[in-house]
């Protein structure tokens, strides 16, 4: 990036434990106002547990967490949602018997405000708000493209197709109105085709959406297209940080991923 | 309703736009969404009339069948009816008020009819003589309406931290506090406060603008009541359905469909189970108030166990999530539980389903023909061979004869006593029969369904009709565990996925 | 001091009886996530299969067999019959809903422990039967005992307790130390890893089902032996062997054992010192405190959120 922008998202020395295993060891992590940052490493290395100490799923045993200048630690998740982080689902987790504009919708819940008495009475100013909702949720759907458009805005998400879903499930973490995305593995499950279209999605998040982005990811191609900067993660430790490059060969990153025989070999 | 009149706009355009192009491929987006066209449309005049019907928005039906509930009294005459039809359109209101709490809230409420009683008590307390408050209407009914929703709150808050089973659990343990105060409240501290099992007596009936309504005119049912009913349901209804349009609506199936991913998109859970819950309770006690009024009294035998199923395999069998389907299910449920009352009405009852059901799942086929054909040889046989062996045993007079009872103890054997084995092994042989008939197909099926038949009426003559009391019950436990195992979408509620 | 002798003893009997009922609830819920709200009425209904076996065997008062030997031929009928009925309620009213929302069989369950209340009703009416304990071997069970102070302590007693603790310690050994018990703990932990690792999952749960109902089916003669039944009773020893349940820490064995016990001696002591009337919600609402202060139980672990 040019200019040295905030650190939006800063984690100092955050550790996690369930029992006696230690799941992320004393992490240091920055992420700055408009970066793509991707989290890469093995099965098993912590990265999803990141997420959700970030989003507040789980507490750290040790460490700050601070968004915008302002410690999160200890926040429910819904509050740090409110406080612009919005995360996708590695496992996809829609509400699946709603309709795809009702998926998108409801994640508004958190920056509106009319409550259920003034639904009710119909208030104008709670008319009014909801033909908001329903203007932002179709904005949000709209993003994608012929993807998600038309007739599908009335069918109930579990009619979606995998690839729909994701994007879905990217449309509707975009209705919180974040300014943090966190996305865990955008491209999972998907054939050439999609991933590469994943990829410039994540880019036009960016540009025309204005969120900073975290994601973990697998697929190298899509890690390659999109970062700014690059982490690996081995057994909740951070072993390398950098641009891909610098990363993809870093011997530690490929002993993690390949064992210490290739990486010798090499 | 927003949703109605983009499926209207959709329908008015006619075929979707997309299938312009070359249809889609199998198993692409498209034709996974498209397969409720494939699958739910019916071909001929039937397919166009359903289509038709489904353009009607909610208010013309809700219209519609206010307007025929309110039009029963003048078809009908007798108190009974018109008696029948107000606890008809309680068992409405209070589908209506679980359907919050289970059917968008995914909530297992056990507590629900406690809150009923709340209602129905802060009423009378209010009303009645014994406490002199005598509150005017227009304050008493809201106010107990809110004292429901507050104690609702105060029974989830605990629940804040407790997930899944465990607030079934709390609501469960406030049921059986709320049965233990009030069968004791003769005794609070040594002092009588509220009647104990004796109830509360002398509750003032409803009064509108200062004319106060009596129960019964020359022990008559006074169809006021129906009418006030009613005049609440619609209420209620409309402001349900209202509420579940709105953000607040959404964020609770959110929370039944996945409440950490509702957590993360920003929605208070704890707060919107809470919400879900006191909604539910504050339209219970809303109902209760209502029965106090009518009834002039309140005891706590009326808030048991039973009432709670009742409720419970109303909304499940009418559709969880579905306001017309909880509605159909508490008219459907009670008006079966007022025809097992009546020996006569439940042998017809019996007679009529079975057969319904049996052209229902066979159609009007050959096998129907053998199926009926030789249950009706299987009892004719039956019937003259025990009554060759033991006269007695063909000797038992049909309990509250009429015609169909005579035919039925032509058929059936009805022993003039029954042995005390009889009734234990009957039964758990009939039980025994209907579940290995699940597990069998093809002949073997039709093959043990004709004796299952004859156990049936058999089981339904002689056990049955003795006891409407249980029969009612055990009813009602057998068409939850069926609706859930056969049918968990029940009758009207949309089908649900569910990724595990 | 002799009336807190009294009280314990009696809640060291009404512990066991619903650690019993608490263990059942404790395996299927370890296994399936499932309340299996039937499970009081699987007790109620082994109350009445021993009553029935004790009428087949000639009745209290003239019994074909020894004492003893009836004690534990109706105790056997009893957990067969139970075991068989719990068999055929996993069978036809949750395997069915094995993948169905959470919901399901929550309340398919409610379905079935009010059909078994309403189905026995319709069977046998709602008249108490009494066991006649009494009249056992001329009141043996009662006069003999040992006394501790001026407190004699029943036989009948140390029979219920014995036996109780025996059957536990039984379960305790089939879980531990056999290959079964050891595919149900696998199973607990995580099915579909129990799945893949080839343990027939549908066999673990019927196992679980087949123990819990037979501890359900003892529990139920246990309590008729010292109070008469109806076919009522089996909504609250439900509530209070669930809560038991919750106590220990659901799931775990130990958990239940004690959580039990905690419940007998509670309730035993509210009824002797504060108010027989009140009992029941005092319990209620320390429990609810309980659950608030420790929703995981005595032994239980914290849920770990899974993402």
């Amino acid at each position: 990036m040019s200019a040295p922008a905030a650190e939006l998202l800063e984690l100092r020395g955050v550790s996690m434990a369930f029992g006696g295993l230690s799941v992320v060891d004393r992490l240091d992590l920055d992420v700055r106002a408009g970066e793509i940052v991707s989290v890469i490493g093995p099965n098993g290395a912590g990265k999803t547990t990141l997420f959700n100490l970030v989003t507040g799923i789980y507490r750290p045993t040790a460490g700050k967490i601070r968004f915008e200048g302002q410690s999160i630690v200890g926040l429910e998740p819904h509050q740090i949602t409110r406080r612009g982080i919005a995360r996708t689902f590695q496992t996809l987790r829609l509400f699946l018997n709603m309709t795809v504009r009702e998926n998108v919708m409801a994640a508004a819940y958190g920056h509106t405000k009319a409550g259920v008495f003034r639904a009710i009475l119909r208030t104008p100013g709670q008319r009014r708000e909801e033909r908001a909702i329903r203007e932002l949720a179709e904005r949000r759907l709209a993003f994608f493209g012929e993807r998600l458009m038309g007739y599908r805005w009335d069918q109930p998400a579990y009619s979606l197709s995998y690839a729909n879903r994701r994007r879905l499930e990217i449309a509707r973490a975009t209705a919180t109105n974040p300014r943090l995305l966190l996305l865990d593995e955008p491209a999972a499950g998907m054939n050439p085709v999609e991933t590469h279209e994943i990829t410039e999605l994540i880019g036009k998040l960016r540009t025309e959406g204005g969120y900073t982005i975290l994601v973990i990811e697998h697929d190298m191609h899509v890690v390659e297209g999109i970062s700014d900067r690059v982490i690996a993660l081995d057994h909740g430790v951070k072993i390398a940080e950098g641009s891909f490059d610098a990363v993809a060969t870093d011997p530690r990153v490929v002993e993690a991923y390949l064992g210490t025989k290739a990486a010798e070999r090499k | 309703m927003a949703d109605e009149e983009t499926r209207r706009e959709r329908l008015e355009e006619g075929v979707p736009a997309a299938s312009a192009t070359a249809g889609p491929q199998i198993g692409v987006d498209e034709w996974v969404a498209r397969s409720a066209e494939r699958r739910g449309g019916r071909g001929g005049r039937l397919g166009v009339v359903e289509a038709r019907l489904r353009t009607v928005p909610w208010w013309a039906w809700l219209t519609l069948f206010v307007a025929i509930v309110a039009a029963l009294p003048v078809g009908f005459e007798s108190g009974y009816v018109r008696r029948v039809a107000f606890d008809t359109v309680i068992f409405m209101l209070l589908a209506l008020g679980l359907n919050v709490v289970v059917g968008w809230g995914g909530l297992l409420d056990l507590g629900y009819v406690a809150f009923y009683g709340v209602g129905a008590y802060t009423y009378a307390i209010l009303s009645a003589d014994r406490y002199d408050l005598h509150l005017p209407v227009f304050v008493s009914i809201p106010a107990a309406a809110v004292v429901g929703g507050l104690v609702g709150l105060l029974v989830g808050l605990p629940s804040r931290r407790l997930v899944g089973d465990y607030l079934a659990i709390v609501t469960l343990f406030f049921f059986q506090i709320f049965l233990t105060v009030s069968n004791n409240s003769d005794s609070i501290f040594g002092e009588d406060r509220a009647g104990g099992p004796n109830g509360i007596l002398n509750v003032e009936p409803l009064s509108l603008f200062g004319r106060e309504l009596p129960v019964s005119t020359e022990g008559i049912f006074n169809v006021a009541y129906l009418y006030v009913a009613l005049a609440f349901f619609v209420v209620v209804f409309v402001a349900l359905r209202l509420a579940n349009a709105s953000r607040t609506g959404r964020a609770w199936r959110s929370l039944r469909e996945d409440p950490l991913a509702a957590e993360l998109m920003g929605m208070p859970v704890n707060w919107l189970k809470l919400t879900a819950f006191a909604f539910g309770a504050a339209v219970a006690a809303l109902t209760g108030t209502l029965v106090t009024a009518l009834n002039g009294s309140v005891f706590p035998q009326t808030f048991e166990f039973p009432l709670l199923i009742t409720v419970y395999t109303m909304v499940i069998l009418g559709g969880a999530g579905s306001q017309a389907g909880v509605v159909i299910g508490a008219i459907g449920i009670s008006v079966l539980l007022e025809l097992l009352r009546e020996p006569g009405d439940s042998r017809f009852l019996f007679y009529v389903l079975s057969v319904l059901a049996l052209v229902g799942t066979l159609r009007f086929s050959r096998r129907l023909a053998i199926v009926l054909g030789g249950t009706l040889a299987l009892g004719f046989v039956v019937h003259s061979l025990a009554g060759a062996i033991d006269g007695s045993w063909t000797a038992g007079a049909a309990r509250d004869g009429g015609r169909l009872g005579e035919w039925a103890t032509q058929w059936v054997v009805v022993p003039s006593s029954l042995a005390s084995w009889v009734t234990p092994v009957s039964y758990i042989g009939l039980v025994a029969a209907v579940l290995t008939l699940t597990l069998l197909r093809g002949r073997l099926r039709l093959a043990l369904l004709v004796p299952t038949l004859y156990l049936a009426a058999f089981v339904w003559e002689n056990v049955m009709l003795a006891k409407p009391e249980p029969t009612r019950f055990v009813v009602l436990g057998a068409i939850l565990i069926a609706v859930m195992v056969a049918r968990p979408e029940g009758v009207l509620g949309e089908k649900r996925v569910e990724i595990v | 001091m002799d009336t807190f002798i009294q009280l314990t003893i009696n809640g060291f009997t009404l512990g066991s009886v619903y650690a019993l009922i608490a263990l059942g609830y404790s395996l299927v819920y370890g296994i399936l996530k499932l309340l299996n709200f039937a499970h009081g009425d699987v007790f109620m209904v082994g109350s009445f299969i021993g009553f029935g076996a004790l009428q087949l065997l000639g009745g209290s008062t003239a019994p074909k067999v020894p004492t003893w030997l009836l004690l534990v031929l109706i105790t056997l009928a009893a957990m067969a019959g139970c075991a068989l009925l719990g068999v055929v309620i996993e069978r036809f009213a949750y395997r069915p809903l094995r993948n169905a929302p959470r919901i399901a069989p929550l309340i398919s369950a409610l379905g079935v422990s009010f059909f078994l209340a309403y189905s026995m009703q319709l069977m046998f009416g709602s008249e108490q039967r009494d066991y006649d304990a009494f009249s056992l071997s001329g009141g043996a069970l009662f006069f003999n005992g040992f006394d501790i102070g001026n407190v004699r302590v029943p036989l009948l007693r140390i029979v219920i307790v014995a036996s109780a603790f025996a059957l536990m310690i039984v379960l305790w050994l089939l879980v531990t130390r056999t290959r079964t018990g050891k595919a149900m703990r696998a199973t607990s932990y995580d099915r579909e890893a129990a799945a893949m690792m080839g343990i027939d999952v549908d066999r673990v749960i019927v196992f679980a089902f087949v123990l819990g109902s037979a501890l359900a089916g003892a529990a139920g003669v246990m309590f008729a032996l010292r109070a008469p039944t109806d076919v009522a009773i089996g909504f609250l020893a439900g509530l209070k062997g669930f809560t038991a349940a919750v106590i220990g820490g659901i799931g775990s064995i130990p958990g239940a054992m004690a959580g039990g016990l905690i419940l007998g001696f509670a309730e035993a002591f509210t009824q002797g010192y504060i108010s027989t009337r009140w009992s029941d919600l005092l319990v209620f609402v320390i429990l609810i405190a309980f659950m608030l202060v420790r929703p995981q139980g005595l032994f239980g672990k914290p849920d770990i959120k899974k993402v």
